[in-house]
């Protein structure tokens, strides 16, 4: 079959990596989707998970929300600096979206702990399971992120010849946001 | 990439994340029936995903087959969900 000549023209206009990048988050889309999906017809179908949720911290969780928000502007803001050629700039904003994504890990991993002190393990009940296993699944794209956006600030050293890659892994991380954005109200705030 | 391409006000955006991160907070605290705060604080989580999408993740400048990547799997999450709804919710 033949491509039709605007869908040629659309997929020429657009760099391959962004493509790909967009594609692998359609494929995250179906991961955390299917997870939150099941998660809350499971909850809608049984009675007693408000009272689970009211153990999590939701101060807590706002203080990780904004330190997440933040840190997407700081990686939109280290795409600015690629665009201006500031390459201080994009090593600046780059750091601090690695500050940032480790003080949310940071924090993510006291709540664990206190938790676990509390005795609420993954296999304490259906709402703990989901719990870690969404939180936790979130939190190695947020450790994922990282390391991509440490790659690109040792790379950015150098020549800023590979500066777009700023643009694809900042798709990427602000995708690991909104993940956030619904987790956080369907586990702190319902 | 584009070097003359405009830019959204990241800052502005920001805040305005911020504000209505506060506000769905403050909504679960409202004196109103449990599906009207549910609805309301999902309604801002909503939102707050669309400013990022189209802001941050530069949706509003992207052509039609990025659309149509971004939207496909949502459409078909939403999908299965609402398929399987009757199943878990009335057939205890």
């Amino acid at each position: 079959m033949k491509t039709p000549a605007a869908t040629q023209a659309m997929i020429t206009r657009l760099p391959p990596g962004k493509i790909g990048v967009w594609w692998f988050l359609a494929s995250e889309v179906m991961v955390f989707g299917g997870l939150i999906g099941t998660y809350i017809l499971t909850r809608l179908g049984s009675a007693g998970w408000s009272a689970e949720a009211a153990h999590l911290s939701a101060p807590m969780a706002a203080i990780n929300t904004f330190i997440l928000l933040t840190s997407s502007m700081t990686m939109v803001m280290a795409f600015a600096a690629v665009e201006k050629n500031n390459d201080r700039g994009l090593r600046t904003f780059l750091l601090l979206t690695i500050f940032l994504g480790l003080a949310f890990l940071g924090i993510k991993a006291y709540e664990y702990s206190s938790h676990l002190r509390a005795g609420f393990m993954p296999s304490t009940g259906s709402f703990w399971s989901f719990y870690y296993t969404m939180t936790g699944l979130h939190a190695l794209h947020v450790l994922a992120g990282i390391i991509v956006n440490l790659i690109l600030f040792v790379m950015a050293r150098g020549p800023l010849v590979n500066g777009h890659r700023v643009e694809l892994a900042g798709l990427y991380w602000h995708f690991v946001d909104v993940v956030w954005i619904f987790l956080f109200p369907l586990l702190y705030l319902t | 990439m584009s070097a003359e391409r405009a830019h959204p006000n990241y800052v502005a955006i920001w805040i305005w994340l911020v504000v209505l991160m506060i506000a769905g907070v403050a909504a679960s605290y409202l004196p109103l029936g449990k599906g009207a705060v549910v609805a309301l604080i999902f309604f801002i989580a909503f939102t707050k995903a669309v400013l990022v999408a189209m802001n941050y993740m530069h949706l509003r400048f992207e052509n039609a087959l990025i659309y149509a990547i971004a939207i496909v799997p949502i459409v078909l999450v939403l999908a299965m969900t609402l398929i399987l709804f009757p199943d878990f919710v009335f057939h205890r």
